[in-house]
């Protein structure tokens, strides 16, 4: 359901100012999300100056320098801070991204605000709950289905059928795109969101699954699949710069194709 | 998520509060708005004919309205939205028939074209009657 405004709960206060690193020269103020729920109250804003010579040049950086240097509490996943496990997915300057890959030249000006990824039950600080994302993720069944025998060796694929399969198996499910989608915050326990779509896609698409009718079959319903309104949000955060919205514009094209 | 929300305590993460738009996302609600302006244009134009075919009595009551300044400024607004929707609405046929135009840096242009347009061919269709 579209609900415009913040839970009651969940508006977010003014929160602390932490005191500028001494000696300086080159500092920026960052706005971070703050919720910790051993204590009382809703989340807030806290306000830290960064040294930006020190901090190294991504935003994950900035986010280990407050860390290490300002505040132990400040909590955020992360692990391979080289784009390929998408665990620093958050919310930077207003659009989703992984941290890791976002550098200080690519951030507009003015204060920079870091919440966590939109629409989500935060578990602590920048850590949200993504239980729903993965039950979606299970839900299109990302595994190769068939109903042949197994062959000897291994399902055959010719490159042209493997070339359908670029853009769509580099997801790293960090979640970016469906928490950036307007459609997933109003409907994400029926609509599945662009991530679980595209993989649903990759599936639909592969020359040796054999389950094609079975997987349209599954989404063949009003919020599954149809509540994409080619808002575009999807593909604009996407740091791998892959398609969800093309992708879910194709499956609409084979649900028409299969009844025509 | 908001199906979970009755037993869960934990607060929601900021969304449409703290978004920055992309014109993409800004095309798409303004393709809504227009699709509902239209609605209320065309009952404008109804009540127009209605009022013409009434007679001269009922069309004079109606004619003064639409004629004044306000009116033609609601006139005006309609034009920008049904041009605007018909723009917009092409670049969804290109997105669902040929897949065309997904490519965000495309779209985004695509989507300022669209206002660009709505604006710009609105002030040339007025240009045209008021000139003439």
């Amino acid at each position: 359901m579209v609900e415009l405004t913040l839970p009651k709960n969940s508006k977010v206060g003014k929160g602390k100012t932490w005191p500028k690193p001494q000696g300086a020269t080159n500092l920026r103020q960052f706005k971070i999300y703050r919720y910790s729920p051993e204590e009382a109250g809703n989340p807030r804003w806290d306000l830290y100056w960064v040294d930006m010579d020190k901090a190294g040049t991504m935003i994950l950086d900035v986010l280990l320098y407050i860390k290490n240097n300002i505040d132990p509490t400040l909590a955020f996943r992360r692990s391979c801070r080289e784009g390929v496990c998408g665990s620093c997915a958050m919310n930077i300057a207003g659009n989703n991204t992984i941290a890791c890959t976002k550098g200080f030249d690519e951030l507009p000006g003015g204060v920079i605000s870091i919440s966590p990824l939109p629409h989500l039950p935060v578990v602590k600080d920048l850590i949200p709950d993504l239980t729903n994302f993965y039950a979606q993720h299970a839900y299109v069944q990302p595994f190769l289905k068939t109903v042949t025998p197994a062959p000897e060796k291994e399902w055959k694929q010719s490159e042209t059928d493997r070339e359908e399969l670029n853009g769509l198996y580099e997801c790293i499910l960090c979640a970016c795109c469906s928490t950036s989608c307007p459609s997933y915050w109003w409907n994400g326990d029926k609509y599945l969101g662009p991530a679980a779509l595209l993989q649903a896609y990759r599936w639909l698409i592969d020359s040796r699954d054999e389950a094609t009718g079975e997987r349209l079959d599954d989404l063949e319903d009003p919020f599954k699949l149809y509540r994409c309104h080619t808002i575009m949000n999807c593909a604009q955060v996407c740091p791998k710069g892959l398609n969800p919205a093309k992708a879910i514009a194709k499956i609409k094209h084979m649900m028409v194709e299969r009844v025509s | 998520m908001s199906g979970t929300k009755q037993a869960d305590s934990r607060p929601l993460s900021p969304h449409l509060g703290i978004w920055r738009y992309h014109a993409t996302m800004f095309a798409s609600i303004t393709h809504r708005f227009t699709g509902m302006a239209m609605y209320f244009g065309t009952f404008l134009i109804a009540a127009w004919l209605v009022a013409l075919a009434s007679g001269p009595d009922a069309f004079a009551v109606f004619e003064p309205i639409i004629s004044s300044i306000p009116g033609q400024v609601i006139l005006f607004l309609w034009t920008v939205a049904v041009l605007f929707h018909l723009a917009n609405g092409i670049r969804y046929l290109f997105w669902d028939g040929p897949h065309i135009g997904f490519d965000p840096k495309t779209a985004s242009a695509v989507s300022v074209f669209n206002y660009v347009f709505a604006v710009l061919a609105s002030v040339a269709i007025w240009a045209v009657v008021l000139l003439a």
